[in-house]
C-alpha cells in the first residue's frame, strides 16, 4: 500500500465540503430493497465473476494467488488467531482515532475561539497533513519500541488533522442570521459554542469520521509492519505470513481488516443517522 | 416624568470601506420614535435601512453620531434582552422542535433580566413583566399543534411565525424586522401580517420594521419612513393615520390608497433624487 493511496481522501488546502455527505431521504419500505433481484443480483453477478477470475489467476500463477479454498480453510481453521489479532488492531486503531479525535476537537474549538491560535496552529497543522506520517512510523518505534505507544501515535496523527479542518470548518458554518439572533441577546461565547457552534460542527464530524476511520486502520497496521519485533495485530500477522510464504494467512488478514472497516463504517452510519436526524431535509 | 424615546438616532453615519472609495451607508441620520409605536423603514436597495436595523440592534456601530435605545446604547440594551431581531430568514435551528426553538433565548444570558430592571429602573419605565408562557404564545400565532416538529416539517411561513414568536417571547422593548415576510407568497405574507399585528397589538412593544412593500409598510405602521440612496439618508416620516385594528377591509378603503399613493410618490422622488431635505424627519 502506497502513501499516496492513503492520502487521497485528505487532499491538503482543500475546501472541507461545505454541505457534508449524507444519506438519501429513506423510502418507505427501503428496508427490504433488497429481496428485489435487480438490487442484489448485479452484485453477485459481479462476484462471481470476480471470483471465477480469481481462481483462474491462482491457478495459472500458486506462487502469487491462494486460492480462495484455502483462505477460507485457513480463516475456518484457526479463527481464534484472526479475531485476537484483529481486536488487537481494532483496539489500536479506535484509541488512535479517540486520542487524535480528542485532540483535534480542542484544538479546532480553540481555532475557532481565539484567532491568536488559529494563526500560530494552523500553518503547523497543514505541514503535519501534507507530512507522509507512515513515514514515521519507523522512527517511532525506534523511540518508542514495540508496544502499542508507536502504534497509537501514529494513528491518532493520522486521523488528526481530517477531523481539525472538519471540525474547525463546521464550527465556523453557523448561518450569519442565526448568530445575528443570539448577538443581539447578547449571548456569551460558551453559550454560542454549546447551543450554535457545535450542533451546527455535527454533520463535519461525522463527515471527517468517515475519512479518518479507514485511515485509522491503516495507521495501525502500518505502524504493526514498521514495528519488525511486534507479536501482535494483524499488520504483524500479514509481513510474518507473507516472509513464511503463506499466502492463504496473508489474504486472510486482508479479507479480516477489510470486513472490521466495514463494521466501523456502519457503526458511523447508524451513529450518525441517530444522532443527525434533523439534517436529512435542511431547512433555508 | 418624560419618558424616554424608545429609539433615537441622531447625526448617524455610517460608511464601509475609506477614503474615496467608501460608501456612505447612511448620513446624518435623525429618527426619534416614541415607546409603543410601529415604524417602517422603506426605500430603495442601498438606502441604507438594513444598516440603519443593524444599528439598532446593536450589531454594527455608527462611526459618526449616537444610538440610543431607552436612553441606553444598543450594545447595554441587548446585553439587558430590551431587543428582539426577526431576521429576513427565520434563521431557527434544525435540531430543535418550534418549542425548544423559541425557549432557548429565555435560557441564553441569564444575567439580562436584573440588567433589565435595572435600566428600567433608571428611565421610569415599568420593566417587562416575567417571562412569557411560550405555548401559549404559540397557540396564539395558530403554531400549538406543530410545537414538537423540527423546523425542517414546517412550511416557510410557519417557520417565519416561529421566528416571530421567538422574538416577541423575549417582550422586547423594541422589536427590529428585517424584510421576515420576503421570501413568502402574497397570501401567506398577508395572513402573516395579520398575525403580526394581533401579537403586536396585545405586546405595544415598540417595532422598526424593514419592508420593501409600500402597502405592507402603510398597513403595518404608525409611521412609514421614506429613506433614499446614495448617500443612505431619511427623506420622509409620513404618520399613517388610519384606524386599528387593520383588517382585510382596510385594502378596500379609498385613505389606505391615498397613503399607499403618497409613500409611492415620495419613494419616486427619492429615487430621482429631487428630494430637497436630506434627513430633517419628525417620527
Amino acid at each position: 500500500m502506497t502513501v499516496a493511496d492513503e492520502r487521497t481522501p485528505v487532499t491538503p488546502g482543500a475546501e472541507p465540503p461545505t454541505e457534508p455527505p449524507r444519506f438519501g431521504p429513506r423510502r418507505p419500505g427501503s428496508r427490504w430493497a433488497w429481496v428485489r433481484p435487480s438490487v442484489w443480483l448485479p452484485l453477485t453477478v459481479m462476484l462471481a465473476v470476480l471470483s471465477a477470475l480469481w481462481q483462474y489467476g491462482a491457478r495459472r500463477l500458486p506462487y502469487l494467488l491462494p486460492s480462495l479454498p484455502d483462505v477460507g480453510r485457513s480463516l475456518g481453521a484457526n479463527p481464534g488467531y484472526y479475531v485476537h489479532n484483529a481486536l488487537v488492531t481494532l483496539g489500536e486503531a479506535t484509541a488512535g482515532l479517540a486520542m487524535g479525535f480528542v485532540a483535534a476537537f480542542l484544538l479546532a474549538v480553540l481555532t475557532s475561539e481565539l484567532p491568536l491560535v488559529h494563526r500560530a496552529v494552523m500553518p503547523i497543522a497543514v505541514v503535519l497533513n501534507v507530512t507522509p506520517l507512515v513515514a514515521i512510523a519507523p522512527a517511532l518505534v525506534v523511540a518508542f519500541g514495540f508496544g502499542p505507544l508507536p502504534k497509537l501515535i501514529i494513528t491518532g496523527l493520522i486521523c488528526f488533522f481530517p477531523i481539525l479542518i472538519n471540525t474547525a470548518a463546521g464550527l465556523r458554518s453557523v448561518p450569519l442570521p442565526v448568530l445575528q439572533v443570539y448577538r443581539t441577546m447578547d449571548a456569551g461565547r460558551v453559550e454560542l459554542l454549546w447551543h450554535l457552534r457545535i450542533p451546527h460542527a455535527l454533520p463535519f464530524l461525522f463527515a471527517a469520521l468517515r475519512i479518518v476511520l479507514p485511515l485509522s486502520i491503516i495507521g495501525a497496521v502500518v505502524a504493526e509492519m514498521s514495528a519488525a519485533g511486534s507479536t501482535r495485530g494483524l499488520g504483524t500477522a500479514i509481513s510474518v505470513a507473507s516472509s513464511m510464504n503463506q499466502l492463504p494467512v496473508v489474504y486472510a488478514s486482508i479479507a479480516v481488516l477489510a470486513f472490521m472497516g466495514v463494521l466501523l463504517l456502519l457503526a458511523v452510519s447508524l451513529v450518525e443517522r441517530r444522532a443527525l436526524h434533523w439534517h436529512d431535509g435542511r431547512q433555508d | 416624568m418624560l419618558q424616554a424615546p424608545a429609539l433615537e438616532l441622531r447625526s448617524v453615519r455610517r460608511a464601509y470601506g475609506s477614503g474615496p472609495s467608501a460608501t456612505v451607508a447612511l448620513d446624518d441620520v435623525r429618527l426619534t420614535v416614541p415607546p409603543g409605536r410601529f415604524v417602517s423603514l422603506i426605500g430603495p436597495s442601498g438606502c441604507g435601512k438594513s444598516t440603519l436595523l443593524r444599528l439598532v440592534a446593536g450589531l454594527e456601530r455608527p462611526d459618526r453620531g449616537d444610538v440610543r435605545v431607552h436612553g441606553v446604547t444598543p450594545a447595554k440594551a441587548c446585553a439587558a434582552k430590551m431587543i428582539g431581531l426577526v431576521p429576513q430568514t427565520p434563521a431557527l435551528l434544525p435540531w430543535m422542535s418550534v418549542l425548544r426553538n423559541v425557549t432557548l433565548p429565555q435560557k441564553i444570558n441569564p444575567g439580562a433580566g436584573r440588567r433589565r430592571k435595572e435600566i428600567a429602573a433608571s428611565i421610569g419605565r415599568d420593566s417587562a413583566g416575567t417571562a412569557p408562557d411560550m405555548r401559549e404564545l404559540l397557540a396564539e400565532a395558530r403554531l400549538g399543534d406543530v410545537v414538537h416538529k423540527l423546523p425542517a416539517e414546517l412550511s416557510g411561513g410557519m417557520r417565519q411565525r416561529v421566528a416571530i414568536v421567538r422574538a416577541f417571547g423575549l417582550r422586547p422593548d423594541v422589536l427590529v424586522m428585517d424584510e421576515p415576510f420576503s421570501a413568502l407568497d402574497e397570501f401567506t405574507r398577508e395572513s402573516l401580517q395579520d398575525q403580526l399585528l394581533r401579537l403586536w397589538d396585545e405586546l405595544r412593544t415598540t417595532v422598526l420594521f424593514v419592508t420593501h412593500s409600500v402597502s405592507e409598510a402603510v398597513r403595518l405602521s404608525d409611521t412609514v419612513v421614506v429613506m433614499a440612496p446614495n448617500p443612505g439618508r431619511i427623506v420622509e416620516s409620513i404618520d399613517v393615520d388610519l384606524p386599528r385594528p387593520r383588517g382585510e377591509r382596510l385594502f378596500a378603503e379609498r385613505r389606505f390608497h391615498a397613503y399607499e399613493d403618497l409613500v409611492r410618490d415620495r419613494l419616486r422622488r427619492a429615487w430621482h433624487g429631487d428630494a430637497a431635505s436630506a434627513g430633517g424627519s419628525r417620527a
